[in-house]
């Protein structure tokens, strides 16, 4: 059972893009600032190596674009923000995670029972 | 998130990190495509190590094997020349065993009856050889001899690159 700000790493991973997609249409980032980023919002579960690889998928999906800025570090910081098509990506998944959550609401909502009924005859 | 900031040893820890990642990758994606994927990964690993320090940026990447499989799922290609490469020398190996173990059989075969020695010379089919080999009973002059190149051969390693390099491909096309 997760203790209270501990999430199932499987849940975290099937709305990764979602989080990843609703950063991004607030600001532009790079890689390790939407991991500092999904961190600050309590999600310090979520690892880099997970992270970087969603971005290249939602790249190749044509949900993002990105491009390359010089930075202070050395290496140039690869740039992501939202594209059109991500827009209208978002406001679908975003549609489907509400939709997900009133549908189990309900179920969630009821204490769990000490033990279950019996089924009837 | 400054690199000058960051020490020697962070920067040889980011270093072999990316260097694992591009070991596994090596062969399996198209080359931009991997020179683009260490370079972001040395830029985010860079800043990472400037808040965090270098061992915890690269342990904050979690398995390196795992995400190096990431971006081989999401950008792989037709062709993978690691796994061809693999199976060839696999094929190869086999076909050398596979002369090996008749060589002994022909030598156990001629000392078991009572020969002083024997030579021969075969192939397991046309073009797929020859494999020699000469036994002399009481001494150790016993040799073998295998072609090592032979349009067989050939063959048979191109196919098993061909195979090797392709089938994990075909199947996820048929799994997608």
């Amino acid at each position: 059972m997760p203790e209270d700000g501990v999430h199932d790493s499987q849940l975290l991973k099937g709305v990764l893009s979602l989080a990843l997609m609703r950063l991004l249409a607030d600001r532009e980032s790079y890689g390790y600032e939407l991991v500092i980023r999904l961190h600050d919002l309590g999600l310090t579960e979520v690892q880099d190596g997970s992270v970087y690889p969603a971005l290249g998928r939602l790249e190749r999906d044509g949900h993002v674009t990105s491009r390359l800025v010089a930075s202070s570090s050395g290496a140039a910081r690869k740039y992501y923000r939202l594209s059109i098509a991500g827009y209208a990506a978002l406001a679908h998944i975003e549609l489907a995670w509400r939709s997900l959550v009133r549908a189990l609401e309900p179920i969630l909502s009821k204490p769990v029972p000490a033990k279950p009924k019996e089924a009837l005859p | 998130m400054n690199e000058g900031a960051l020490t020697k040893k962070d920067r040889m820890r980011i270093e072999l990190a990316v260097r694992k990642i591009d070991w596994e990758l090596d062969g399996r994606i198209p080359r931009a495509r991997r020179r683009q994927i260490l370079n972001e990964l040395r830029s985010n690993l860079t800043d990472a190590a400037a808040s965090v320090g270098g061992e915890k940026a690269v342990q904050q990447l979690g398995d390196l094997k795992t995400l190096a499989n990431s971006y081989r799922e999401l950008y792989r290609t037709r062709f993978d020349v690691r796994a061809g490469a693999f199976w060839a020398f696999i094929a190869y190996a086999a076909i050398q065993l596979l002369g090996l173990a008749l060589f002994f059989a022909f030598r156990a075969g001629v000392l078991a009856g009572g020969s002083h020695g024997a030579s021969y010379s075969f192939e397991i089919w046309p073009g797929f050889g020859p494999f020699a080999g000469k036994v002399s009973a009481g001494d150790t002059t016993n040799s073998f001899e295998v072609l090592i190149g032979s349009p067989a051969h050939i063959l048979i390693v191109v196919l098993a690159f061909a195979i090797g390099s392709t089938y994990r491909g075909v199947f996820t096309r048929r799994r997608a």
